[in-house]
């Protein structure tokens, strides 16, 4: 929910350094954030995001707790606003302090100018308290560093003026110091926020060093989007579901909450002021969607007492994650409230959000989980004790909710992979690619390019026309020439993005100086395509002529498709055809 | 380009973009991937439309052969089709309706060739189709992706990098509402109406009771489905892409205004308010689109002629959604325009403005073989692969020199001897035996040296008939490398955000319900009534608590603090506050 803060929720706090900290607003707590002070919880619960809040003092009668005072947008831009009609060059006598995040734009002249300019702002502010001489001493005693030294600068350089404009600047200067010192915007934790969170504050091993803008373009290139329920089943009546996406996610579930953000099952609708909650009612409701489940689930003997619907899954916009782990490491869903441990029923990850391993995947007899636990006649459990009763139904439920999981997963016709792991991606690829409907699309991350590049040499147009004239025995694959079958994916291309950030101030536009390296981050993608069975001829239309088929100018052209005779030599720069 | 040119046939129900089923169907788009990057959208005909003359009814044809849609339809998406032979020559016979260039080549062509006229034997022809070896296509399901790269171009365009990170900022997901000018071609509309879209609105209306929106939880009552306004001044642009929505199934979900909104703005007229979450600027100047776009506006009066009256009292925009952050995003090439949007972003007290740059590309990947053996095939550049190689090659040519000349010199040598034989023959015979001699050592050198350095023609020979035996595809190094043709710069992004409203009234709301500065002072000791910091407004609203409150907010405290706080003796429960 994006509109207020709710209590309980994660929210993150961006700070004067522009570093993001991300905590749990629960009420009537204290939150740090470090040298900057600490702030009430309350007292941004219920209110708007992206407000930006000032640390008020400590005052002699509230010695525990600081209040915060919301800062206006008029407040926020008064010295870009006064800066914006001047030219580059007066602004560049405006002894900027350079390289000092924090209080860089201060307006700290050294003409008499600029002084009066920065007083008519104080001026124009009604919300300013008058401070005595007595406060701004002990303000200036609490700054620290560069936000001191300007104040030094500002009372002790000018002499020249009367007393009231010195005062009145060094009023402003404080206060703009503290704001910039003491001062945070609350933001909302969605998927963009935590992965820059992550990637510039946290730990950007834990999610490979993932982009955002990578992120978002991966989304697309895998044409991630929310399913509704009038669209045709896959498979033409399977009864497997639709919006259905297969991931292979090392990114502690980045990749996860990214997918469900954008199929629309990422947040829980939840009140403003927790209210006792009409379970029942809401459980009836989000069944709706899935009345398809309820008939090909496995058949249940008995209707155990429903304690929560853990074992209801979900038939559209479903997220399946195979892990080489025996369990998921989808930490990052904890942001969004959801606990893959102890998932709360009424999360919409519970049901759609579906995790098996490799192991379940590939061999799932070999799963002690997949085998169907002993049932018992009704007699025999009702004579039981409620603890037995209640182990039972609960074991049959974890079965039944894998062993759907799996067939379902094993039926395949997913519409779409997306993968991003250190494991052998071949490995990966040969067990996953068959799973997926024709049309879907792959897209596999690569914090380093040279994974994607050995992939794409796999599914290149010499070894695909090489795999069609002389196939390999069925059944063999895959062999050492081919890795995996290479009629399976089309337009097998490595993409990359970046973002590159500018500064936009009046007069000082230009692209930021520094930024973060290593990982560029690239993306692979490929379409899954179902080859036509027997030989199939590509030798172009030669014959010259107008094609009717709306390209126009480019119809004219030869071109030699996909699939050329054995022996035609593939350099000239389409070495990379493997469409 | 452009999708055939067929009359369009009923609109589609649902979008093939967004809920495409698992196979190709008649009326609706398909995109025929031809190669790499190329790309043709079909609208699929069925059999009974007319056919330009076609025997076998709609054709499609491309570079690598004919494609009756017959053969395109109902095809499971992603199949690999082949072309068909199709007698060109009997177009103009059924169902001929005539279109321009088409109808004089058609004409010309078939002149008194005789074709069955029955339908019987129109269906038979159709359905003997013969395969022919001029190539294949793939049949995929469109996505924003193909469409963008295939669309016909009226306008520059945004493309995939570019639009996925704008999507993502603007935090477009299933239900949001997003407004967007101007559409221009199209590519950014269909991007959106995939992200935002969550159902089609026409399908709630028709199966009242069945939950439409596809995400997990239940639509709350009231809440539209997501959407796309869009915005086109240009007429003939915003016709052309009207009928492409229609085509595409959008209609429900992309509503398309003809309007210059610098100048009218967004407010849609005899409409529910728009209440967009998320807007997208590409116009020449977005900054002055920006006055429409403030949190509350002064309602037109109803006379268009009469001036709006400074003393009407600002509503509400019924553009903005009145709870969420706005996010706003334009879209410029130059860095001009980026200078006076920030600026009037900042005067209408936009925030969180920031500006960044994109830059994408794809990368190729290769497998470069160098080496001798290479020589004479194409597009290989036969150098040696090493030192040990170059040095064999020189020695071979050196050889051959050293061979050169004394052959030279063999043959001088034997004119000499000639010459001189000629005269010697009149001093005797014993010439013959050096004649002999001379004659030996010239076979050798024919035989055995000669035979070491082969001739170009026959080196080339020998590698030319090595070659189908080779596995080129895993031979030389595999490299990577950007595509040829980059983009260096598409546009600048402008990013801002709007916070909800946020008046006094609703802090001081806020500070009762959550517990303002008061509540902190309080559990610093201070009780109602004392001494309290912060400003004198929330004092007197803490007095203003009802009694309710107090134990509301008592009972909350109490939880926080185990239950320390007793609350008039009385026992009460968190209740809802139901807003
Ligand atoms: C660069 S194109 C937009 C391309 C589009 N975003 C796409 O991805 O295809 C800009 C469009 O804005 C339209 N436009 C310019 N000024 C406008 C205005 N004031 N109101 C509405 N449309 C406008 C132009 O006609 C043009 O089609």
């Amino acid at each position: 929910m994006r509109d207020l803060i709710r209590p309980d929720t994660f929210v993150g706090l961006r700070l004067p350094s522009d570093a993001i900290q991300v905590v749990r607003v629960v009420p009537n707590t204290s939150i740090s954030i470090g040298k900057y002070g600490s702030f009430y919880a309350n007292h941004i619960i219920g209110r708007p995001y992206h407000l930006t809040f000032e640390v008020l003092d400590k005052s002699d009668t509230s010695p525990a707790q600081s209040g915060l005072r919301i800062v206006s947008a008029s407040e926020l831009y008064a010295d870009l606003r006064d800066g914006e009609a001047s030219t580059p060059s007066e602004s560049n006598d405006l002894g900027v302090a350079e390289g000092n995040s924090g209080v860089e734009y201060e307006l700290v002249g050294e003409d008499g100018e600029v002084v009066l300019r920065t007083n008519r702002a104080i001026i124009d502010d009604s919300s300013t308290q008058t401070m005595t001489m007595a406060q701004i001493e002990a303000l200036k005693a609490e700054c620290t560093g560069s936000g001191r030294d300007l104040i030094q600068k500002i009372l002790g350089s000018h002499i020249a003026l009367d007393q009231k404009t010195a005062f009145a600047l060094a009023k402003y200067t404080l206060r703009k110091t503290k704001k910039y010192l003491r001062s945070f915007t609350v933001l909302p934790v969605d998927v963009p926020l935590l992965a820059h969170w992550i990637l510039t504050d946290k730990e950007p091993i834990k999610i490979m060093e993932l982009r955002e803008e990578t992120l978002a373009l991966m989304g697309s290139l895998l044409n991630l989007h929310c399913t509704a329920i009038h669209s045709e089943p896959n498979g033409h009546g399977s009864g497997i579901g639709s919006g259905r996406w297969l991931l292979i996610d090392e990114t502690s579930g980045l990749l996860a909450a990214s997918t469900a953000e954008k199929i629309g099952v990422l947040n829980q609708p939840k009140a403003l002021v927790p209210s006792i909650v009409n379970d029942e009612h809401e459980q009836a409701n989000s069944d709706a969607d899935d009345t398809a489940t309820a008939s090909h689930s496995i058949a249940q003997p008995f209707k155990p007492p429903r304690i929560h619907s853990s074992s209801s899954l979900a038939y559209l916009n479903t997220i399946t994650v195979i892990h080489a782990n025996s369990q998921p490491n989808l930490s990052l869903l904890k942001y969004f409230e959801f606990d893959h441990a102890n998932p709360s029923p009424s999360h919409p990850l519970c049901r759609h959000l579906k995790t098996l391993s490799w192991l379940q995947l590939l061999a799932p007899e070999d799963d002690l989980a997949y085998t169907e636990p002993d049932t018992f006649p009704n007699e025999t459990i009702q004579s039981w004790k409620s603890g037995r009763r209640g182990n039972y139904y609960r074991k049959r439920r974890r079965w039944e909710r894998i062993k759907s999981i799996v067939d379902e997963t094993r039926a395949g016709g997913f519409d779409g992979l997306m993968i991003a792991t250190g494991m052998d991606l071949a490995t990966v690829l040969h067990h996953t690619v068959p799973l997926l409907r024709g049309g879907a699309q792959v897209v596999i991350y690569s914090p380093t390019v040279e994974p994607l590049v050995e992939i794409s040499d796999y599914y290149s147009l010499g070894r695909r026309t090489a795999f069609i004239t002389d196939p390999p025995e069925p059944g063999s694959m895959p062999t050492e020439d081919f890795p995996l079958d290479p009629t399976l994916l089309l337009a097998a291309t490595i993409h990359t993005v970046k973002c590159r950030p500018w500064q936009v101030l009046p007069g000082r536009t230009h692209p930021l100086m520094t930024g973060r390296g290593s990982s560029e981050g690239y993306i692979f993608t490929a379409t899954r395509v179902l080859p036509a069975e027997g030989k199939i001829e590509a030798r172009g239309n030669f014959k010259r002529r107008r094609v009717n088929d709306g390209n126009g100018s480019r119809g004219s052209e030869i071109v030699e498709q996909t699939l050329e005779p054995i022996g035609r030599e593939l350099g000239e720069g389409d070495g990379t055809n493997i469409s | 380009m452009a999708t055939d040119s067929l009359p369009p046939s009923a609109p589609p129900r649902t979008s093939p973009f967004l809920t495409p089923g698992s196979h190709s169907s008649a009326s609706s788009l398909s995109i025929l991937h031809l190669r790499r990057d190329q790309h043709t959208p079909v609208i699929l005909q069925p059999s009974s439309s007319p056919s330009d003359g076609y025997i076998e009814g709609p054709v499609t044809n491309t570079r690598f052969g004919s494609f009756p849609h017959s053969t395109l339809i109902n095809q499971p998406w992603g199949s690999q089709i082949r072309a068909s032979e199709v007698d060109t020559g009997s177009r103009g016979r059924k169902g001929w309706e005539g279109k321009g260039k088409k109808r004089k080549r058609g004409s010309d062509e078939i002149a008194d060739e005789v074709r069955p006229e029955t339908e019987e034997e129109v269906e038979g022809t159709r359905k003997a189709i013969k395969t022919s070896a001029t190539g294949f296509v793939h049949i995929l399901s469109p996505t924003p992706e193909l469409w963008t790269s295939s669309l016909p171009h009226r306008t520059q365009v945004v493309y995939t990098p570019d639009y996925s990170y704008i999507l993502h900022r603007l935090r477009a997901r299933p239900g949001s509402v997003i407004i967007e000018a101007g559409a221009g071609s199209g590519s950014f509309t269909h991007a959106a109406a995939r992200a935002v879209f969550d159902g089609y609105p026409a399908l709630s209306i028709q199966d009242e009771g069945i939950q439409t929106n596809a995400s997990a939880e239940p639509a709350l009552p009231g809440k539209q489905n997501g959407k796309v306004y869009s915005f086109e001044f240009h007429e003939q642009r915003c016709t052309a892409l009207q009928s492409e929505i229609k085509d595409h199934g959008l209609e429900g979900i992309v509503e398309l205004t003809h309007r210059d909104v610098c100048t009218e703005g967004f407010t849609i007229s005899n409409s529910p308010p728009i209440h967009a979450s998320a807007i997208f600027l590409d116009l020449p100047a977005p900054w002055l689109a920006l006055k429409h776009l403030t949190r509350r506006i002064r309602r037109k009066s109803l006379d268009p002629s009469a001036n709006p009256e400074p003393t009407t009292p600002l509503t509400p925009n019924p553009v903005l959604h009145p709870s969420l952050p706005i996010h706003i995003c334009t879209f410029s090439p130059c860095i001009e325009q980026v200078t006076r949007t920030i600026s009037t972003l900042r005067s209408h007290g936009w925030l969180d403005i920031s500006m960044v740059e994109l830059s994408a590309k794809k990368i190729e990947t290769r497998r470069e073989r160098v080496g001798l053996q290479e020589e004479g095939l194409r597009g290989v550049n036969a150098s040696a692969a090493n030192v040990e190689e170059a040095v064999e090659r020189l020695r071979e040519v050196e050889g051959r020199t050293r061979w050169f000349h004394e052959m030279e010199a063999r043959k001088e040598k034997e004119q000499e001897q000639e010459r001189d034989g000629a005269e010697a023959k009149k001093d005797g015979e014993p010439d013959d035996m050096v004649k002999g001699e001379m004659e030996k050592e010239n076979d050798t050198v024919n035989g055995k040296e000669k035979e070491k350095y082969t001739s170009k023609a026959s080196r080339l020979a020998s590698i030319a008939s090595r070659l189908p035996t080779r596995k080129l595809y895993k031979e030389g190094r595999l490299v990577h490398r950007p595509e040829p043709e980059l983009k260096m710069h598409t546009s600048y992004l402008v990013f801002a955000i709007f916070p909800r409203e946020w008046s006094d009234e609703d802090e001081k709301e806020a500070e009762r319900v959550w517990g303002g500065r008061e509540a902190a002072d309080r559990r610093g000791g201070v009780e109602e009534g004392g001494e309290l910091g912060g400003s004198g407004g929330g004092r007197k609203e803490e007095k203003r608590m009802s009694k309710r409150q107090r134990r509301k907010e008592a009972k909350r405290r109490k939880d926080a603090d185990g239950g320390k706080v007793e609350v008039d003796g009385e026992k009460t429960d968190v209740e809802s506050r139901g807003n």
